[in-house]
């Protein structure tokens, strides 16, 4: 209950200094719109539809992409974190792929990738992929050696040490990376729709901005893209502490 | 239905034959121990002392198949020993309890690992716990046991399959001296009730004495075996065996063997090389 009430003062208090910024600055709706002018805009671009369309192309990128990215991720971060040869070999790629913008590869990537919904997940689950794997990577290298021992004198193989011991122990930052991940994949989401696409909050926000200078409109797509963001940020917690619990 | 499946091996001897152990490679390799050789009767209850380093847990960790020799042999039962092969049980200094199971899941995890029914692993965990007086500890997670009851724990998991050679690496160590002493007489009954063959690694000279039929004594690194002592005092033996004066003589004799072994260690910090 507490913790309730604390999100909320600080949304009105955030809702407030918005307000009073559009009334002492006295801006054009085209550069800062009041906070009630944005919630009109959302009400009329729910009625119209539109904003359900964008917002459900975007979720499903976000989801799919997510979940993907997080699997590949933490598979290549069990196996990086098992053996020095495959670090070796594969790290350079990863840090340089990690290095090069999204933005930049994004446009090439939608061609490859045909340029549909496919496109968009891949480039939505690359994004995801750096920070999952490094953090299984690590987490899997954190197992604590004298268990490691104590479960080799009990004759375990190398599958049965990653299941019942690697993989519980680097859980907790497994999660971690996983919360990072996930508010990636937002942004992946995003870069996506912006290299081709036609529907999603990305394309809304293009044509908000660019097209109709409908600043306002604008804004209402960026409230729901961080309102998926913590909405997937939320399920993400709350998976971990099912599984996490210590 | 437990006791019908539980394995019923025989205790089985140990043979180490001028074994060689090294670590690390090139310049920074370490010989660990060097030409030890050493015969543990099938049922006995060897315990093994020595200087820091001198190589008493490799010697474990070879029986124990965790370990290959560079050189020499090493024989359980006649065979050599492969880690998880059920004919060796191994505690630690340290309980070492995964931190996220139950204390009877951490006890049961030697015959999950064999393959053991849902069933058969619980029945045999909670018979294992009860053996070491942990009986209404199953459900507890290892960081709400005390110390004492942790080590506990992990001995009833080295005990469950019933193996017939035990081997304990200063399994007590971290406990306070009453604790240990009580431990100690737990373990010695253990084994009068179950003569498996028990190879264990101490400090403390009176531990030794008070549970072993016989005292290694090994070298400083690289390691091998200095000198044999029998204790053949009557069992079952009392905690304390100062007041006894054959005891009293065979802690004599295993402290004089220790001290000849590593008297460089020993000599006083304030001698007159420290004042140079």
């Amino acid at each position: 209950m507490r913790r309730i009430g604390a999100a909320l003062v600080s949304l009105v208090a955030f809702l407030v200094v918005w307000k009073l910024a559009t009334i002492i600055g006295g801006y054009p709706e085209f550069i800062l719109p009041a906070p009630e002018v944005v919630v009109e805009r959302g009400a009329r671009a729910i009625a119209s539809g539109v904003l359900w369309e964008h917002t459900g192309a975007t979720v499903l990128e976000v989801a799919l992409g997510f979940t993907a990215g997080a699997t590949v991720a933490v598979l290549t971060g069990i196996a990086l974190g098992k053996s020095v040869l495959v670090e070796r070999v594969l790290s350079p790629y990863i840090v340089a792929a990690q290095a090069v913008p999204i933005l930049a590869l994004a446009p090439l990537l939608d061609i490859w990738f045909g340029g549909g919904l496919l496109a968009r997940v891949v480039i939505c689950a690359l994004i995801v992929f750096f920070p999952i794997a490094i953090a299984t990577m690590v987490g899997i290298r954190s197992t604590d050696p004298l268990l490691d021992e104590m479960l080799r004198s009990l004759g375990a193989g190398p599958a049965q040490r990653t299941r019942l011991l690697e993989i519980p122990s680097a859980l907790p930052v497994i999660f971690g990376g996983l919360r990072v991940g996930v508010t990636l994949a937002v942004i992946g989401a995003v870069v996506a729709e912006w290299a081709g696409a036609s529907i999603g909050l990305g394309v809304l926000i293009n044509i908000a901005n660019q097209g109709l200078f409908d600043t306002p409109l604008m804004f209402v797509a960026l409230a729901v893209l961080a309102g998926i963001g913590l909405a997937f940020y939320g399920l993400v917690v709350l998976v971990e502490r099912r599984l996490v619990s210590r | 239905m437990t006791h019908a499946t539980r394995r019923t091996t025989d205790a089985l001897d140990v043979r180490l034959d001028d074994v060689t152990v090294r670590f690390g490679a090139a310049r920074d390799e370490l010989t660990a121990v060097a030409g030890l050789s050493l015969e543990v009767p099938a049922g006995s209850f060897t315990v093994v002392i020595g200087p820091n380093g001198c190589g008493k847990s490799t010697l474990l960790r070879l029986v124990a198949g965790l370990l290959a020799p560079a050189s020499g042999d090493v024989r359980v039962g006649g065979n050599a020993p492969a880690a998880g092969d059920g004919r060796v049980g191994l505690a630690f200094q340290q309980p070492r309890l995964v931190p996220w199971r139950s204390t009877l899941d951490n006890v049961a995890l030697p015959l999950e690992l064999a393959g053991a029914t849902a069933e058969e692993r619980r029945d045999r965990a909670t018979d294992a716990l009860e053996r070491v007086g942990l009986a209404t500890a199953g459900r507890l997670r290892p960081r709400e046991l005390s110390g004492g009851m942790a080590q506990r724990a992990a001995l009833a998991r080295a005990l469950i399959g019933d193996p017939a050679v035990l081997l304990l690496d200063e399994p007590f160590s971290a406990l306070d001296a009453l604790t240990r002493e009580t431990f100690d007489a737990e373990l010695q009954r253990l084994w009068l009730d179950r003569r498996r063959t028990v190879i264990l690694v101490t400090h403390s000279v009176a531990e030794a004495v008070r549970l072993a039929d016989r005292v290694v004594v090994m070298t400083p690194r690289p390691g091998r075996v200095a000198r044999l002592v029998s204790v053949d005092l009557p069992r079952p033996r009392p905690v304390d065996l100062t007041g006894d004066p054959r005891g009293a003589a065979l802690a004599a004799e295993v402290r004089s063997t220790l001290a000849e072994s590593h008297a460089d260690e020993l000599r006083p910090w304030s001698g007159p090389e420290a004042t140079v």
